[in-house]
């Protein structure tokens, strides 16, 4: 216990720093913070206001798309923040040039310095937005207000920042290897967190089916949504399986970090 | 005894020699991007997946409606197919090239160059462009082709239209690139700033849905800048929803924007070089 209170001691003065450094030109910062902000409210604000046009997308009004794309974004923008040391293009850099093997020499839990090493505060109005997105839906979607409804869509939430953390520590641990591929991990990333914000039935039934199945993103937050809103589950799954949902994100966080694991035993540097 | 070099045999230098660094310079950027083929093979990948979705999401907002906004569903697969594949070559996630030479202060070095700044950077991004194009284009049009079917202009015209189409928007787009990547001369924090412009630009021109989708109110609006000039044009020319007289003066819109943003260019560059001298970078 007075160890764990010592790490989150000494990720809370990590991240002290950063918070210093990024706030030293102030100007940058808000200019990141706004460019950051415009393109989540450019790429809803194209949604929402095609949106009166057509009535609805596939059956689902503009409340309850906003249920989904809300959660997704505010889950994927709160993991990007925590997890953004993971992200293939920032871990492979510091394995490229070296920066990754002092980290080693440091009398500091590794994975504990590459949660703190980028810490993006710029996204902090992406955040608001998502959140005020989410909102709308909340209002706006059938929804029956109560403690059942607010714990599955806080379990959501939660299972959704493991899942994309997982895969973001997945794709890191790769960049040990090799530094090209990863970007097929951007496919499962960004790929998975534009796939769930929209209702899922809308695509063909091989890739609903691949994300349900293979790779369990439907569980994470379109299987629960089902379920508040009252609508039959697809491929005649219990209900249940709306409830167990967001198990599937913890689920492979604690197998992303087995993998991490074994990816820092075999880590050697690159020489440089 | 040394020999001095002939002095140039008199009159103007011929047009072709003028011609011969610009074409260099472009064959050279237009082989660069063939340096990372697997870079090159995922970055496909990644659009074709997020094709498949875009495809998905159009689709269902269409439902059983035949035609919303002079598209009909196949026009919309078509739309998504073009943006797919002008993405890279038009940089519509961003270009931070220009800004990252006037930061390291090696703009100096393209300044003894003999040729103008600004062409020297067209030439070069002509070269990108076209590789880009080449590389990945026209792999996912084919892809868009096989899968879904595309709607092809349907006349030598519409063919001719859209070429120069093509060719109004990525000199457009060009030109907007490098006027936000001047602001490097005046500002350490340009990549923030750049971050913003793209953000507009992609809604602005198109590629996050079809402008004729938007609200009258926001295409007017749309309407004062050039950003549907630089993708939204060249679909509605290639899918048929402008034809007639008013593709002539889509196009016309294009080239007056061009104008513009070249002169726009040409005086920031200017300012820019100059404060540069003054700061001695």
């Amino acid at each position: 216990m007075a160890d764990f209170r010592h790490h989150l001691t000494l990720y809370a003065r990590l991240l002290g720093a950063q918070i210093r450094s990024q706030g030293a030109h102030r100007t940058s910062f808000m200019l990141d913070a706004l460019g950051s902000l415009l393109i989540t409210a450019a790429e809803f604000a194209a949604l929402a206001l095609v949106l009166p046009r057509f009535g609805g997308l596939g059956g689902w009004t503009l409340g309850e798309i906003c249920l989904l794309y809300g959660l997704a974004e505010l889950a994927f923008v709160l993991m990007d923040i925590l997890f953004g040391g993971f992200d293939a293009p920032n871990l492979s850099t510091h394995v490229r040039t070296g920066s990754f093997s002092t980290f080693l020499l440091r009398p500091a839990p590794l994975t504990l310095q590459v949660f703190a090493s980028d810490f993006a505060l710029r996204r902090i109005p992406r955040v608001l937005l998502a959140a005020a997105i989410a909102g709308y839906g909340l209002t706006h979607a059938p929804l029956a207000a109560g403690p059942e409804t607010a714990a599955l869509l806080g379990a959501a939430v939660l299972g959704m920042i493991c899942f994309f953390g997982g895969l973001f520590v997945i794709g890191g641990t790769l960049t040990f290897w090799t530094v090209d591929s990863v970007e097929a991990m951007n496919v499962l990333t960004y790929g998975g967190r534009t796939l769930i914000s929209y209702p899922m039935d809308i695509y063909s039934a091989w890739l609903r089916r691949t994300f349900t199945y293979l790779i369990p993103a439907a569980f994470l937050s379109y299987l629960p949504a089902l379920h508040l809103l009252g609508r039959p589950l697809p491929d005649g799954l219990p209900g249940w399986a709306a409830l167990i949902g967001p198990l599937a994100g913890p689920l492979v966080l604690a197998g992303a970090f087995a993998f991490w694991r074994v990816g820092v035993r075999r880590y050697q540097g690159t020489g440089t | 005894m040394t020999t001095t070099p002939a002095p140039p045999t008199g009159g103007p230098v011929s047009r072709l020699s003028r011609l011969a660094l610009p074409w260099a310079v472009t064959r050279l950027g237009f082989q660069r991007q063939f340096a990372y083929p697997q870079a090159a093979l995922w970055g496909l990948i990644t659009n074709s997946f997020f094709g498949l979705l875009r495809v998905a999401v159009l689709l269902a907002l269409f439902g059983t409606r035949p035609q919303v906004a002079g598209y009909t569903p196949q026009d919309a697969i078509t739309y998504t197919g073009l943006t797919q594949a002008f993405i890279m070559a038009f940089s519509l996630f961003g270009w931070f090239d220009f800004m990252r030479v006037i930061h390291r202060g090696e703009v100096t070095a393209d300044l003894l160059r003999p040729a103008s700044l600004l062409g020297f950077w067209a030439a070069q991004d002509a070269g990108r462009a076209l590789g880009q194009l080449a590389l990945r284009g026209l792999p996912m049009l084919l892809i868009f082709q096989v899968i879904w079917g595309l709607n092809w202009p349907p006349g030598p015209l519409a063919w001719a239209q859209v070429t120069l189409s093509v060719l109004l928007a990525w000199a457009c787009g060009f030109l907007f690139r490098f006027l936000v990547n001047c602001a490097a001369f005046w500002s350490p924090d340009a990549v923030g700033f750049g971050r913003f412009a793209w953000a507009v630009l992609g809604l602005g021109c198109g590629f996050l849905m079809p402008l004729a989708f938007f609200p009258e109110w926001f295409r007017a609006l749309l309407a004062w800048t050039p950003f549907p000039g630089m993708l939204n044009t060249v679909v509605e020319l290639w899918v048929g929803v402008t034809t007639g007289p008013a593709a002539w003066a889509a196009l016309g819109t294009q080239l007056g924007w061009t104008l513009a943003l070249l002169l726009a260019c040409q005086v920031t560059l200017r300012a820019g070089l100059r404060r540069l001298e003054v700061a001695g970078g």
